[in-house]
């Protein structure tokens, strides 16, 4: 009894030794058949340990614990990633443009949006993941916008991108926008780590002051690589920042340029935040650049990196940080270097750290708040003030029950309910909630400043479509005294139809507002309006007349 | 154990020598069959038996030169089915500016799908509109077929979008102001059409503010010289923006407001926004501008600490600024005030300050809580606005 499970055992783990060892043999006979890169097969690219991210093919394609049905959608939708791919000598993964987007482009579906740290995040550990030596590089350009929240949001992408281990960061245009001061605080090293912000020819406080250097060699894989950063020249006389110099961008990189030939790099790589035909002009008078990356592109990448003539790779990277590039450079001399334009959707799953990031950055703008984030209080066109959509029930009970139904009465919710919450950023605010300015992400005077405040004015009520109702509401309930004359005036203005062209115009680009390419891509007026429709009842019509 | 072990160890090279031969034999096999692809992955193996479906497009990028803002294109693709089994064909994911036109419905079809017979084509329309600012424009629309080899067809369209109207810069930024001093900006809007542009009206949105009334506004026609650095411009106008003395301390967030005839009537906001602080600033890598406080946080009083911060001066007095420590809190903190430098050309001077907490330094708790307050270095500057200039530090010096 004891000996028979004992053989059965030994019998089991010779058939599985045997069956083991003949599999290595197929694979590494396989595996040593002569082969470029190219030419290898998705499914013969060897298992590689250690790569949790990484799909059944031992390819970085997904985040992890992402399912294979997810990455099977995605790539059905965007694209593989990686397909073809054996292991590179290093890769090079490039971002940048990111315009702000720490999260995913827009609001509607996350999951089919594409963008965000999180997701970029696991794509660089997925690679890592893989046993890629990896070198993680930005052209620049983190924020877009002007004032408090971009300077918050500037720190916080850069603490994000320390993080992500990047090897070095450029400088773009809305970047130098921000006070120099809190740049430098920003980009100083962190403790050891030197600060993986470069610029050949952008100087915070001065190019003597020397905050940033002015190049970076990085050595991955048994790979020598050279970067180089720098603004272009019309981009520069764009920037009006007194206490940030900027040299001549061809100037600046001719003494780089000398340093990184005598630096022996085996590759080098130019992060140009200028125009394309800059980046050209660049690429052409600085031919030791193997890559050149440029900005000024298109909403995204192509599929393939086009070859200049001087035999330079260029880069574009679209815009808002939905894509990155990887540059794979392999020992194969057929083949040295192939490209992947990788979409950040949703098969690269979510990152703890980088969302524990951005629930920091959440908390900073909650504890500001919106005075602290120096939003100015907009006087609405009409001069008038918010009453909340409750008020508008007394009389329009139809068109709130319709309302309270949709969406729109619990669009504040959707925020509180986000993880990290989003209710105390006014780039998510200014479309949940009444009296702000969509697209300038700032209050009108009187309108929403938080909960405790305002609870009246929370969600996408009454008032966005049809202005500021208190002089109205009060002179409906009696609590001014006004002429029929003005009675009536107040109502007009606050009527809209959609009877005329004109006013149905008006209505669509109110709509347009929030519904914008980024949030709503989808929109169309005419699909959308049946499920919001709420025409005045004749019952509310006699009694408003009758009043 | 012993006398297996060996045998084990038999079992394996036999199992590898076979392993060997059946790996070698099949990647032979596949060497003789398959048909590397340069540049791509190679194809599987189930296209080698059987009828299968060829999907072959002659042309997957479209490039349509230009398009205005809001205006719309459209190209056919067309798809062949070269193979000898029916291809199918699924519409897949579209960027934002891209639809594609429904398949016309065939046997087994729909709207979404089609398929085409062996030998037979189809086309697909793909159309696009200009949205957004204008610029490079890139877009594509995707196909899946049941064609091993190709699963997954991109088309892309590309070109530019042309503005009616462009603004550079499209918004005016001015990082730090000082009260004292003015500034001035232009920013070129530039027109593409065929009648030179003709200035309406240009206003500042709130300009009975005290900010409003310190902000004036002028137009020019832009030289024939200025037009031609903007690509397909064919027109275009300086908006002069000069920012007087006396803006009210604190953030500066306006609307600039051009209409212009074109000779439709196109309305331009272009924000102007702004801090408007003092003339000094602190920088540094411990500098934490939302706390306004330098954080050295828990320093070893046997090692010590050295940490190097930047003092801005820049308006009307910025010359004047030579800093002199009056006192410091915590009393072993030790300061040194390099020299003044200016920053490019030269609205801003630079003035280095070495922080230093030498080794051997006291216990002292200044950490910035209720019960250890803030630090201090208190500084003379010679400004006349700003005679004393206190930068808070929160540090906590131990053993």
């Amino acid at each position: 009894m004891t000996h028979a499970p004992a053989a059965s055992f030994r019998l089991i783990m010779a058939t599985a030794v045997t069956a083991l060892v003949v599999w290595v043999g197929v694979v590494c006979t396989g595996m040593a058949r002569p082969r470029t890169a190219a030419a290898q097969p998705p499914g013969g690219v060897p298992a590689i340990s250690g790569g949790a991210a990484a799909g059944a093919t031992g390819i970085p394609d997904r985040g992890p614990g992402v399912s294979d049905e997810v990455v099977a959608t995605f790539r059905d939708r965007n694209g593989g990633v990686f397909e073809g791919w054996g292991k590179p000598r290093a890769v090079v993964v490039i971002t940048g443009e990111l315009d702000g987007y720490i999260e995913p482009c827009g609001c509607t579906g996350k999951e089919n949006q594409k963008g965000g740290l999180s997701r970029r995040r696991n794509l660089l550990k997925a690679i890592e993941g893989a046993g890629w030596p990896l070198v993680s590089i930005d052209l620049g350009g983190q924020v877009k916008r002007f004032g408090r929240q971009s300077e918050v949001k500037f720190q916080s992408i850069a603490d994000g991108l320390r993080t992500m281990g990047y090897a070095a960061v450029g400088f773009g245009p809305g970047d130098l926008r921000l006070p120099a001061e809190e740049l430098v605080a920003a980009v100083a090293p962190v403790g050891d780590q030197p600060t993986p912000f470069v610029s050949a020819n952008v100087g915070l406080l001065g190019l003597d002051a020397n905050i940033t250097p002015r190049f970076r060699i990085i050595e991955a894989g048994g790979v020598r690589l050279g970067i180089a950063s720098v603004l272009g020249d019309a981009e520069a006389a764009q920037v009006r920042n007194d206490a940030i110099e900027v040299a001549g961008a061809e100037r600046a990189l001719q003494s780089v340029a000398a340093e990184l030939r005598q630096a022996g790099c085996s590759h080098q790589v130019l992060l140009a935040w200028a125009t394309p035909e800059e980046s050209r002009a660049l690429a052409a008078k600085f031919p030791q650049f193997d890559v050149v990356v440029t900005a000024g592109g298109a909403d995204e990448p192509p599929a393939e990196l086009p070859r200049l003539s001087g035999g330079a790779r260029l880069v574009e990277l679209g815009h808002k940080g939905m894509f990155a590039v990887a540059v794979g450079l392999f020992a194969d001399p057929a083949r040295p270097v192939q490209s992947q334009r990788v979409p950040l959707d949703a098969r690269w799953g979510e990152a703890e750290d980088m969302i524990r990031l951005l629930g920091t950055y959440q908390g900073q703008l909650e504890s500001l708040g919106l005075e602290g984030l120096g939003l100015a209080h907009a006087r609405h066109p009409s001069g008038r003030r918010f009453a909340g959509s409750a008020a508008c029930a007394e009389c329009h009970a139809h068109a709130y029950e319709v309302w309270k139904d949709t969406p729109h009465a619990t669009a504040l919710a959707t925020l509180e309910e986000q993880k990290p919450r989003r209710d105390g950023d006014p780039e998510c605010l200014s479309c949940h909630v009444v009296g702000w300015v969509p697209q300038r992400f700032e209050p009108f005077e009187g309108g929403f400043a938080g909960m405790k405040a305002t609870p009246h004015l929370a969600h996408q009520g009454c008032e966005n479509c049809h202005g500021p109702a208190a002089a109205h509401t009060a002179v409906e309930r009696g609590d001014v005294r006004a002429s029929v004359q003005e009675r009536d005036r107040l109502r007009a203005e606050l009527a809209m139809s959609l009877a005329t062209p004109e006013g149905k115009q008006q209505a669509v680009n109110n709509c347009l507002q929030c519904h914008d390419l980024d949030n709503s891509p989808q929109f169309d007026f005419d699909t959308y309006w049946p499920q919001v429709e709420h025409p005045t009842p004749e019952s509310e019509k006699q009694a408003s007349a009758g009043n | 154990m012993a006398m297996r072990m060996p045998a084990a160890g038999m079992v394996a090279a036999i199992a590898a020598v076979v392993g060997a031969a059946v790996g070698g034999g099949i990647a032979a096999l596949e060497a003789a069959v398959r048909p590397w692809r340069a540049g791509d992955f190679a194809v599987n193996a189930i296209d080698a038996v059987g009828p299968r479906p060829v999907c072959e497009v002659p042309d997957t990028l479209f490039a349509f030169g230009t398009v205005a803002v809001g205006g719309k294109g459209s190209h056919e693709f067309v798809i062949r089915n070269t193979g000898d089994a029916p291809l199918e064909l699924t519409k897949g994911a579209t960027s934002c500016s891209c639809t594609v036109s429904d398949f016309e419905e065939s046997e087994g079809g729909s709207s979404n799908a089609k398929v085409i017979a062996p030998g037979g084509s189809t086309v697909l329309k793909v159309q696009w509109r200009g949205k957004g600012e204008g610029g490079a424009f890139r877009q594509q629309a995707t196909v899946l077929t049941n064609d091993p080899r190709r699963p997954r067809v991109a088309f892309v369209v590309e070109g530019t979008v042309v503005p009616s109207v462009a603004a550079e810069p499209p918004s005016l930024a001015f990082p730090r102001l000082s009260a004292g001093s003015g500034e001035r900006a232009t920013v070129k809007l530039f027109t593409f059409g065929d009648e030179p542009p003709r200035v309406e009206s240009v206003g500042i949105e709130s300009a009975e503010s005290k900010a409003g009334r310190c902000i004036t506004l002028t137009s020019a026609p832009l030289d024939a010289a200025e037009v031609a650095g903007r690509q397909g411009a064919t027109g275009g106008v300086a908006i002069n923006v000069e920012l007087l003395p006396g803006l009210p301390i604190g953030p500066l967030r306006q609307t600039i407001r051009v209409v212009l005839r074109t000779p439709e009537e196109v309305t331009i906001d272009l924000p102007l926004e702004g801090s408007v602080l003092g003339d000094l600033a602190v920088t540094g890598r411990a500098w934490d501008s939302t706390n306004q406080a330098v954080l050295l946080g828990a320093v070893s009083g046997r090692v010590g600490v050295q940490e190097e911060l930047f003092i801005t001066a820049k308006g009307p007095h910025r010359a004047e600024v030579k800093p002199v420590v009056r006192e410091v809190v915590p009393e072993s903190l030790q300061i040194t005030v390099g020299e003044a430098r200016p920053v490019g050309n030269g609205a801003v001077i630079r003035i280095p300050i070495m922080l230093t907490i030498p080794p051997g330094s006291p216990p002292a708790n200044h950490i910035c809580s209720p019960q250890a307050p803030a630090g201090r270095i208190v500084l003379e500057t010679g400004h006349p606005d700003s005679p004393t200039f206190t930068i808070p530090l929160c540090v906590a010096i131990g053993q």
